[in-house]
């Protein structure tokens, strides 16, 4: 992804596989967010590919889709560094707007379902239903019918969460969804999100991409780690081989030139 | 000790601007120029001026007295507990639909209710119907549209043009209208897509102006300036008014004496039926899927881009849903008029409908139906004051909107619940950047 003269993100190529958690993470400015926008449609990357298989063998191109298909068709869904809910709207509300497509669904019938009748009514009351188990599952049940931009910060982040599952996806993008919690959140973040893991919305499982700069977040719940350092990958493996990788360690530290070399030699002598 | 000392405060704020008002006030009231017999002569006024600075000491002095009473009343309230359950208001709130509605269903055989009251509230209900519809655009999707008179202009337009070449009658043309309406306001909606907040508002005000300047030139198809007259007028399912009477004729045919009060009594119920119409459409979309996804655009475009909406779609139904309305209001104003021209569709007539829907409350269906109520009753209520009557009606909207910043109904009804309905609060609600 290149920006004028700024490549954002050069040459980038991991997989995030079914059923797990993938997490990228790297310094501030590495480009883990651009990559999540030209997975989200929100960037049309200058070059490469990114391609989509579902549980049940459907292909996607990413970068082909218009927007709304990614999310629609391709069913990959996202959260935001700063959230972004419908503020004025209720808790309920923002749940249901996610389900718009397949509400949509039944747009044919639109007079039938102006006058309250038809199929259309009985798929609404299903979508309400999936709205108040997704409700239970992020403890928000309570605050269904008051505005979103109402509920404490933390709430907020888990009906963001609870907003993009509600749109059944295959993958999950999270954007920092463990800043600025405290600890007890954060813990239950983490049991939400290995619930999302193996079951998903649809009992299947849901894979997820996570940028997440706390790390002890990361590695409790990452089954695969991603590293980018000014857009480049430096590093790909599991939480424990990233831990140990000196690579990652001196793009996170920030050390000194010859202490870099040092471990670039050392590096080049394995 | 406070209380004594914000009071000598008061009185030495008010004293100043007593003082203020005398120094403005000696040359303006003090003084007055009389053409005497030997040129001009300066006759002293000192009564006028004393009662003026008076009356500014003593509105100082009391607006000063208002804004700490106030203050010290937000303070009680801060320290109390939280009320829990609906409020007085509220209660009342309710009444005020069911109350508003009977009242104009009823307004025509209301004893004492003539041909003037019959037609000042069918104007009052067509600001009415084109506030709701452009309630849907502005309120709902929050795309912020200075050109609605365009589809006004086309509604009735279309309808006149189809009357005059086709022979249609309005009942087949009311449709057709809308359907017209609809293909311009999706017309306007193509080429503004990427456009938000001023510049669309410039774009959407091109837009108004630019139909209206082609009305005003097309003379061989609109008649230009002359505008179009001779336009049909309805008739009740096929059955004329007339004042001969005779068979085939309203009153002939139910045995009644022809009176011009018919006529005006049926475009009343008429347009009556057309804002319910636009009013039950709306209550039902708000809680259809497209009706979310409008409120979703206004609160957070990215956000819904994220959850697959289709940004195209929404704004273009809410355009064309929009401008349906606005087509099928100006097919009455044809109808109901007889003659139309350019001067009817001017910007003004934009700016007076989106006021409606901004001192109503955006999005607030109640709110919209009782500002056009203000705003054109108003209009007629003040007409005696003559060349006060703008400074009049500008001050009170001032007042309307310093009293309440977003507009008169300023909560927003969730669209769906899972326990009972609350109203979502007002300072919640986005105004829409689109």
């Amino acid at each position: 992804m290149r920006f004028g003269g700024l490549v954002a993100v050069d040459r980038l190529s991991f997989e995030a596989a079914r059923g797990e958690i993938t997490a990228i993470i790297g310094p501030n400015g590495a480009g883990k967010t651009t990559v999540f926008n030209c997975l989200t449609g929100f960037y049309r990357p200058t070059g490469g590919s990114i391609t989509v298989t579902h549980a049940g063998g459907a292909r996607f191109r990413l970068e082909r889709l218009p927007q709304h298909r990614i999310a629609r068709d391709a069913r990959i869904a996202r959260t935001f560094q700063n959230i972004r809910l419908f503020g004025g709207m209720t808790v309920l509300e923002n749940l249901m707007v996610a389900q718009h497509n397949r509400l949509m669904r039944e747009g044919a019938r639109l007079p039938l379902a102006l006058l309250g009748f038809g199929p259309y009514m009985r798929r609404e009351a299903q979508a309400i239903d999936r709205a108040r188990f997704w409700l239970d599952r992020t403890g928000l049940a309570a605050r269904a019918d008051d505005a979103a931009a109402s509920l404490p910060y933390g709430a907020q982040r888990r009906l963001e969460i609870a907003r993009a599952m509600c749109t059944e996806p295959q993958l999950l993008c999270l954007d920092e969804p463990a800043a600025g919690l405290n600890p007890r959140e954060s813990e239950e973040l983490n049991a939400l999100l290995r619930f999302i893991r193996d079951h998903g919305a649809d009992g299947h499982g849901c894979s997820i991409l996570l940028i997440e700069h706390d790390m002890s977040v990361v590695m409790a719940i990452s089954d695969h780690i991603v590293v980018l350092d000014y857009g480049r990958k430096i590093a790909d493996g599991a939480p424990a081989a990233i831990r140990e990788d000196p690579k990652v360690i001196a793009a996170y530290l920030g050390v000194e030139e010859e202490e870099a070399l040092a471990v670039d030699a050392a590096l080049h002598r394995q | 000790m406070a209380r004594a000392a914000s009071l000598a405060h008061l009185v030495k704020d008010a004293g100043l601007a007593a003082l203020v008002a005398l120094g403005v006030g000696a040359p303006l009231l003090g003084l007055k120029t009389d053409a005497a017999d030997r040129g001009l002569t300066l006759v002293p006024r000192p009564g006028l001026l004393l009662a003026a600075v008076a009356a500014v000491f003593a509105g100082r002095l009391l607006f000063g007295l208002f804004l700490a009473n106030r203050r010290a009343a937000a303070a009680r309230v801060a320290d109390a507990p939280p009320r829990i359950g609906p409020s007085p208001y509220a209660r009342i709130g309710r009444m005020v639909a069911p109350v508003l509605l009977a009242l104009s269903v009823l307004l025509p055989v209301i004893p004492g209710v003539g041909r003037y009251e019959i037609d000042l509230g069918t104007l009052v209900l067509t600001y009415v119907m084109l506030g709701w519809g452009l309630n849907i655009v502005v309120g709902l999707a929050g795309l912020l549209d200075l050109g609605y008179v365009a589809f006004y202009a086309v509604g009735a337009y279309g309808y006149a043009l189809m009357a005059k070449f086709f022979d249609l009658s309005f009942w087949a043309a009311l449709p057709l209208t809308g359907l017209f309406a609809a293909t311009w306001g999706i017309i306007l909606g193509f080429p503004v897509l990427r456009l938000r907040g001023d510049y669309l508002a410039i774009v959407t005000l091109a837009f108004g102006e630019i139909i209206r300047v082609v009305l005003l030139n097309w003379t061989t198809l609109t008649g230009g300036p002359n505008g179009m007259s001779g336009i049909p007028r309805p008739t009740f399912f096929g059955l004329p008014f007339s004042m001969a009477g005779g068979e085939g004729t309203f009153a002939g045919f139910f045995g009644l004496e022809p009176s011009p009060l018919h006529r005006i009594t049926f475009l009343y119920y008429l347009i009556l039926a057309l804002a319910l119409v636009t009013n039950f459409v709306t209550i039902r979309l708000r809680r259809h899927p497209v009706g979310r996804a409008w409120e979703a655009l206004r609160e957070d475009e990215v956000a819904s881009r994220a959850l697959g909406l289709s940004v195209v779609a929404v704004k273009l139904t809410a355009f064309a849903t929009g401008a349906m309305f606005g087509g099928f209001a100006g097919a009455f104003f044809a109808t109901r008029q007889g003659f139309i021209s350019p001067e009817s569709f001017t910007f003004i007539e934009s700016a007076l409908i989106l006021a409606i829907v901004v001192l109503g409350g955006m999005g607030s269906q109640l709110g919209v139906a009782v500002a056009a109520t203000l705003m054109i009753g108003g209009f007629e209520v003040f007409r005696g004051l003559d060349e006060y009557r703008m400074l009049v009606f500008g001050l009170a909207m001032v007042a309307i909107m310093v009293w309440r910043p977003r507009g008169l109904v300023s909560s927003r009804e969730p669209s769906v619940s899972l326990g009972a309905r609350r109203s979502v609060g007002g300072e919640h609600v986005a105004e829409g950047k689109g």
